[in-house]
């Protein structure tokens, strides 16, 4: 009896306890609607909107501080954010835009705009902007940018901000080996071979092998060549001979001025490296200054845009420029556009760029007093809007620009560093799939 | 059955020709009992200990790579992790919220286990005690559910949850780690309730015990280093997993360990001292549930593939 007195309560136990937990979990939930296709309805301007943050964690602050001031000026909005770590963000989204869930607001970078307009995820900004605030405030530049890599002829994001090439370098190795500022392709080799004591563990230079190798190859590349264009034609540069040529120049620097290990060398490794041994230069975007200063302090090292040729030309890609999307199935469309002009303003535009060590899209932000005290993002300003560099538009208006860019290069070019092959057969091999891809792109776009 | 020594009992005498002529035969002293030694038994100790000193030292060399960087100044090159700070701990579990994602990680590694651990128990009872039509095909399946990635049912599961209205819920997690979990763990649970012998249940139930007391009295006790096998690896996995969390939970509040470690990367920059800070946290409590179970766990996984 008393087994069938224990075994009840127990039982009820475990009902109770099914119960909470059936609760439990499904409390607090959502349904996860929106997804790409819902046409989504411009709403009340009031209530809640959800923000994706596409590069969540390092950049999470700065956002809630924008958001605090938004909600502040706009009581009746309350804004979710969302923090996305950079390298799911195109997962996350693809997603969402399958199953659902979408936010309201996301940032879209340049590099993955094509892709999710192409799904119909986006709602396009022109109408919105023409009478907007921001019309008129926003850098040309960077809206060409992303209208062009969005792929229709639309704008698809409010640009916020861009980064570009920097060649950081430790002032005092070069000081001590008595070497000029590698402001040229050839101080910069020189450079590298001078720094270079092997026996010593120091180097010259470290290389980008691993992820994300293809953009910084390509720097280098059309930097040295002097070609301006991508394109010739329907025909891509990359493998013109000069480019070729530079190319091999550049890979020459592997093993030679560079540590061997630099053949699987992502952004993270590479800039560890930098700042915590004796390597002589780095190439990276803006984005890493602040890990320098912190690793470094501001006296051993600079930070200037990428090497000239010899007669002063400069040429250089474009970076991606990071923007904001409205979403297509938002509920709530102007109450999330109201934040993006909020967020895309003189101030917040502003605080933004000052945290990342970026370029503010906003023309405002970008004459504030702090752009001056940041000499990278100083120098990169000067280059972008002097007119007198020559940028290269990666073609980021290709459906396949991130495969091809990527998954399908980087090991090809890891080879090229190798001497398993040629820089000729790599870009031979990359030219085929960008002019495949273009006419591809083409096609679809008549 | 008895055992046949031959060392203690002496060869039969040859016949001789001389047959009644011949001596009597003596008893040979019995051969010294000699211990059968394994090849590692006599192997000289560096032979031994050189590789795995050199195995640990790979294995360690990471790690302490993770406490360095985490407890070393920002800018310091030091080798050694002195001076020390506590500053990216400080940092990670308070301004980038691990705190949050620390319980959330707990609750859902719990609730997983629990789940896991009594579905799949009574799941591998049934399959290691009662014949029904299609157990071996069930079986089948179960192995086969293996060979799907989580990966290629994560829009599926995404409608589902999101029809359930459980998106940005805790307990899409734990259902999906649960579900995905369960064909192993009901594999191995079946093989360790097959070792205890059905005579126990079945004297049990002759003293007067239903089905379920004497699963519980007498055969549960005996599951205790299969249940901390299952649980355990219940546990880590969802403790480590990844995609789930970074897929179905959307508000910070709701974020896991490995998703907050991510997001510790940025597109251009990464704090190392905060990264591997937030390693050093996410890594501390499956070594620490590790050094605790080692013992089950290696027994439990040993005992479960005697059978199965």
């Amino acid at each position: 009896m008393t087994i069938f007195r224990s075994g009840r309560r127990r039982a009820a136990s475990a009902l109770a306890l099914a119960t909470v937990l059936a609760l439990t979990v499904t409390a607090c939930g959502d349904d996860g609607s929106g997804a790409a296709g819902d046409k989504g309805t411009e709403g009340s301007g009031k209530g809640e909107i959800t923000f994706w943050d596409n590069n969540g964690g390092v950049r999470t602050d700065v956002w809630k501080e924008i958001i605090k001031d938004f909600e502040a000026a706009n009581p009746d909005i309350k804004v979710t954010y969302v923090g996305v770590a950079s390298t799911e963000v195109q997962s996350k989204y693809d997603t969402a835009i399958q199953g659902g869930g979408l936010p309201d607001v996301g940032g879209v970078g340049a590099a993955m705009l094509a892709g999710i307009a192409a799904q119909n995820a986006l709602e396009p900004l022109d109408a919105r902007l023409e009478s907007s605030a921001l019309k008129g405030k926003l850098n040309a530049g960077m809206v060409d940018s992303v209208k062009s890599a969005g792929g229709q002829g639309k704008l698809f994001t409010v640009p916020t901000s861009a980064s570009n090439g920097v060649l950081y370098y430790r002032t005092d190795l070069f000081k001590t080996a008595g070497l000029e500022e590698p402001t040229t392709w050839s101080k910069f080799y020189t450079a590298a071979d001078k720094l270079t004591a092997k026996d010593k563990n120091r180097f010259g230079y470290t290389i980008r092998g691993g992820s994300g190798s293809i953009a910084q190859a390509l720097d280098a590349m059309y930097g040295q060549s002097g070609i301006t264009s991508f394109w010739n034609g329907d025909k891509t540069t990359v493998n013109d001979p000069k480019n070729v040529a530079a190319l091999e120049k550049y890979v020459g620097l592997f093993k030679k001025n560079t540590p061997a290990a630099d053949v699987n060398n992502d952004f993270t490794k590479m800039v560890a490296q930098w700042d915590s041994g004796e390597i002589g230069m780095l190439n990276h975007n803006l984005g890493s200054y602040k890990d320098h200063v912190k690793a470094l302090g501001t006296e051993k090292f600079r930070g200037i845009p990428n090497p000239t040729t010899d007669d002063g030309t400069r040429v250089q890609v474009s970076n991606p420029v990071d923007g904001l999307g409205l979403f297509s199935s938002s509920k709530n469309k102007a109450a999330a556009w109201k934040f993006i002009e909020f967020a895309a303003s003189h101030r917040s535009n502003s605080k933004w760029n000052e945290s990342a060590g970026a370029i503010p899209a906003n023309t405002e932000a970008a004459k504030d007093a702090w752009i001056q005290k940041a000499e990278p993002t100083k120098l990169a300003a000067e280059v972008l809007f002097s007119g007198k560099a020559q940028i290269v538009q990666l073609p980021y208006y290709l459906p396949d620009w991130n495969t091809i860019s990527k998954a399908d290069n980087e090991p090809a070019f890891q080879k090229v560093l190798l001497g398993k092959s040629t820089a000729k057969e790599f870009l031979d091999s990359l030219a085929e799939q960008l002019n495949t891809a273009q006419a591809e792109w083409k096609s679809q776009n008549k | 059955m008895i055992a046949q020594d031959d060392t203690t009992t002496a060869p039969p005498a040859p016949a001789t020709a001389a047959g009644a002529d011949a001596a009597p035969p003596t008893r040979t002293p019995p051969a010294p009992r000699r211990k059968r030694r394994r090849a590692w038994d006599e192997a000289p100790r560096w032979q031994i200990y050189l590789p795995l000193g050199i195995y640990l030292l790979f294995t360690l060399i990471p790690f302490y790579w993770i406490v360095l960087f985490a407890v070393r100044p920002a800018g310091s090159t030091s080798l050694l992790p002195w001076p020390m700070t506590t500053a990216h701990f400080e940092k990670v579990w308070t301004e980038r919220a691990f705190a949050t994602f620390f319980q959330n990680s707990l609750l859902i590694g719990l609730a997983t286990l629990v789940t896991t651990t009594v579905v799949a128990l009574a799941g591998g009872y049934a399959l290691a005690r009662f014949d029904f039509r299609i157990k071996k095909g069930f079986m089948l399946a179960l192995l086969c559910s293996q060979f799907v990635p989580g990966a290629l049912l994560l829009v599926p599961l995404f409608q589902i949850f999101a029809n359930l209205s459980m998106i940005n819920s805790l307990g899409s997690v734990i259902i999906a780690e649960t579900v995905f979990q369960l064909p192993l763990s009901m594999i191995l649970i079946s093989g360790f309730i097959k070792n205890v012998p059905y005579s126990l249940e079945e004297a049990a139930w002759v003293d007067g015990c239903s089905r379920f007391a004497a699963f519980r009295i007498v055969v549960l006790p005996l599951l205790r280093p299969g249940l901390v096998a299952v649980g355990s690896f219940a546990f880590v996995h969802s403790w480590n997993h990844f995609l789930f969390a970074l897929m179905f939970l959307s508000s910070q509040e709701k974020q896991t360990i490995p998703v907050g470690l991510n997001t510790l990367m940025g597109a251009d920059s990464v704090d190392l001292g905060a990264l591997a800070a937030g390693g050093v946290i996410a890594a501390l409590p499956v070594v620490i549930v590790f050094a605790f179970i080692q013992k089950w766990l290696v027994t439990g996984f040993s005992a479960g593939a005697v059978k199965g």
